[in-house]
């Protein structure tokens, strides 16, 4: 019963996601068709047409900020259900057929921002007013422009027009990622410097070393993946990842050609890269095991003089930054909107054969969200898993760990590209990393070690079974 | 740093790598997540008692109450007689033994032309009978003390919450409820004489707690968990061999 409640409620926000897909792309079109006279820039310079302005609404307000709100109340039940919680369910609306059923705790989300928003907005008397005001905006402004480069759906015929579900896509894409990204470090530090207060300055510099430090590695991590599609366009990396590595096409029944070889995804080709980009990028978004800056409960960080909907805009910059990260790592790793395993070329001959152009990118679109979403589930589980980083151990982590890997790593595929451009000696090398990084994740430690699974407790106690009765006890030792 | 605190002494080469440990960290959290996200909570009385596949041990308490062990000393009462007057004779031992000075009592005598007090067999009762709840530290001294029966913490009920501290003081209205309870040695039930038969009792067994607060107890096999025993509990019981 709860299963079929759960299922059903992951239909729900699919469909949500599918539904809004469809709306942008047929808002896109439609304003790419009633504008004639701008449109069609598309295919000559590469860039959208006026359906930008739509994508621009509906990707990151609506998309990023969205589910953004959304991962705030996931973050407090997913982890009380990772911490055999409850979580929050007291919030209820007084309404007919709603009264008294929580829904899981979906009515938090208003009254968490109503919270914020009626909450006394302060600012110290001695702090600088302008950059104290100014912190929040530049904390939060890079973050969305930080999406505007990536692609969530393709490129479909709706009304006549060629829609992409892309705000800008621009020569530079990629660099344009690691420009804004370097952005929001203005925010914290001008956030820690005008608060006027000595913590949150201390707060303020080790957020921007410690971004700063992490740029770095940010940065190589995607190199090798720049380096294999010879390309910094997002679009054109998820248009690389679409192509199979091995396998041929299969003549099947009713379908025709389809593909069923091995897609070359980035994290086959570059498991290194995922591992140092998604590392640095976690450092990034100053979320834990990196939250060092503003440990929530025990550290002062750079937004302690903050309150109300000021603050509100560093925690909901926080979870956009979790949104983004995990788009920007769908579009790099995850082969974007690729489905693999033959599905991408059945669906888009009949897709576009019938003319579904909207129906075809709203597809397309709603797998990159569940490729994101499954990422953004992966950071929260992150956070609540792994304990904090040292100040020192950040430091050497990034320095002396990340940024020898990621160099190395450049060599490595730069090398392998250059005997092999096929890639496929690359992508030999990556699943030889992935295989042995399982291995040594499933093998049995030794039985010395001090294991921290739960596998042995009685799976019929919660974990709260009473010791054995010294009866019971010595008769199980005869 | 003042110290080496990096130095990592695990030669270990899965921990050294930290990505293996980390991927078995995270199977942990997600197997706890998808058991709690898939599976109904198990909402039994008893934590201990909680079975299934979620893990969630929560009691979510003013929808869910523990229920108290027998024994449970609750809030107080004034145990009524047949006739509906407290059982009290005002004899201040229940205000003399309580350590929180919390009970205050005045006495009053019964006329002898009152229907309840023929043959003087009860001669005074309580004019004021008070208790502090707020004072009350819940020892149970009084019900000891008491020789007649007469007060009792067999509700099993807290101290319900009031909006000022006048509200916590309890006065016989408010004291006096519960089935009555009469004994065959109550003066009141005294034979004329031996042909008369022998008084019945109303409550013949006063257990704590018997017959007054429906608690929501658990069935079967959890009933005999919580059984009382009057041995007890060996220590040992609690270490781990």
């Amino acid at each position: 019963m709860k299963a079929l409640e759960v299922i059903i409620a992951i239909g729900v926000i699919l469909g949500a996601i599918f539904g809004l897909s469809a709306l942008a792309y047929a808002l896109g079109g439609w304003i790419e068709a009633g504008f004639p006279f701008f449109g069609h820039r598309l295919v000559e310079s590469g860039l959208p047409g006026w359906a930008w302005v739509s994508n621009m609404l509906i990707l990151v307000l609506g998309f990023v900020m969205l589910i953004a709100t959304f991962l705030t109340l996931a973050e407090r039940k997913w982890s009380a259900m990772i911490q055999d919680r409850i979580g929050p369910n007291r919030a209820t609306i007084d309404l007919p057929g709603l009264r008294g059923r929580p829904l899981g705790g979906v009515f938090h989300v208003a009254t968490d921002a109503l919270k914020m928003l009626t909450k006394e907005d302060f600012r110290p008397k001695v702090a600088d007013a302008l950059l104290f005001n100014l912190g929040p905006i530049l904390a939060f402004a890079p973050v969305l422009a930080l999406f505007a480069v990536v692609p969530v759906g393709p490129q479909v015929t709706v009304f006549g027009q060629r829609v992409g579900l892309q705000v800008a896509n621009p020569d530079f894409g990629m660099l344009w990622v690691f420009a804004i990204a370097s952005l929001a470090v203005y925010g914290t530090s001008l956030a820690g410097w005008a608060s006027n207060n000595k913590f949150a300055l201390l707060g303020g510099v080790r957020a921007s070393s410690q971004m700063i430090s992490y740029e770095v590695a940010l940065g190589l991590g995607l190199v090798g993946v720049m380096m294999a599609f010879s390309s910094v366009r997002l679009p054109e990396l998820i248009q690389g990842q679409t192509t199979h590595l091995w396998g041929g096409t299969v003549e099947l029944p009713r379908l025709g050609a389809v593909n069923l070889g091995i897609p070359a995804w980035g994290l086959f080709l570059q498991p290194v890269g995922f591992i140092v980009f998604f590392a640095a990028a976690f450092a990034e978004t100053k979320r834990a095991p990196f939250d060092v800056p503003e440990g929530e409960s025990e550290i002062i960080g750079y937004f302690v003089e903050y309150s109300g909907m000021k603050f509100g805009l560093f925690m909901i910059s926080e979870f956009a930054e979790v949104v983004i990260l995990a788009a920007i790592t769908t579009a790099i790793f995850l082969g974007g909107w690729n489905i693999g395993f033959g599905f991408d070329s059945t669906l888009t001959r009949a897709l576009t054969q019938a003319n579904l152009g909207w129906l075809l990118g709203a597809i397309y679109a709603t797998v990159f969200w569940i490729k994101a979403l499954l990422l953004c589930y992966l950071q929260l589980a992150i956070r609540w898993t792994f304990p904090r980083f040292r100040y020192d151990q950040i430091q050497s982590l990034g320095w002396k760990i990340l940024l020898p890997i990621a160099l190395a790593n450049i060599f490595i595929t730069g090398a392998l590209i250059l005997v092999d451009p096929s890639l496929r000696s690359l992508a030999v090398l990556g699943f030889v990393e992935i295989g042995f990084v399982l291995a040594l994740t499933l093998r049995r430690p030794e039985p010395a070690g001090h294991e921290a699974d739960d596998a042995h407790l009685p799976a019929d106690a919660h974990g709260h079974a009473p010791p054995p009765l010294p009866g019971a006890a010595a008769a199980s030792h005869h | 740093m003042a110290y080496k605190a990096t130095k990592n002494p695990t030669t270990d080469l899965r921990e050294r790598l930290f990505l293996p440990e980390l991927l078995r960290g995270l199977a942990i959290t997600t197997r706890h997540f998808l058991r709690n996200l898939f599976n109904p909570r198990d909402t039994n009385v008893h934590v201990v008692d909680r079975k299934g596949p979620n893990l969630v041990s929560t009691v979510s308490y003013p929808e869910e109450k523990t229920p108290y062990p027998p024994g449970y000393r609750g809030l107080h009462r004034l145990v009524p007689r047949d006739d509906g007057k407290p059982r009290c004779v005002a004899c201040y031992m229940c205000a003399t033994i309580c350590p929180a000075q919390c009970i205050y009592i005045e006495a009053g005598e019964y006329e002898t032309t009152d229907p309840s007090s023929e043959s003087r067999v009860i001669e005074k009762y309580p004019t004021q009978f008070v208790i502090d709840e707020l004072r009350c530290i819940v020892c149970g001294l009084c019900v000891d003390a008491c020789p007649k029966d007469a007060i009792r913490m067999d509700t099993g009920l807290h101290t319900p919450s009031e909006y000022n501290r006048s509200g916590f003081v309890w006065d016989i209205p408010k004291l006096l409820q519960g089935p009555a309870v009469s004994h065959a040695s109550d003066p009141w039930n005294k034979r004329a004489s031996s042909a008369t038969p022998p008084h019945q009792h109303h409550e013949p067994h006063t257990r704590i707690g018997e017959g007054l607060v429906p608690l929501k107890l658990p069935t079967g096999e959890q009933q005999k968990r919580t059984e009382v025993t009057d041995q007890a509990i060996p220590v040992t019981r609690f270490l781990k061999d």
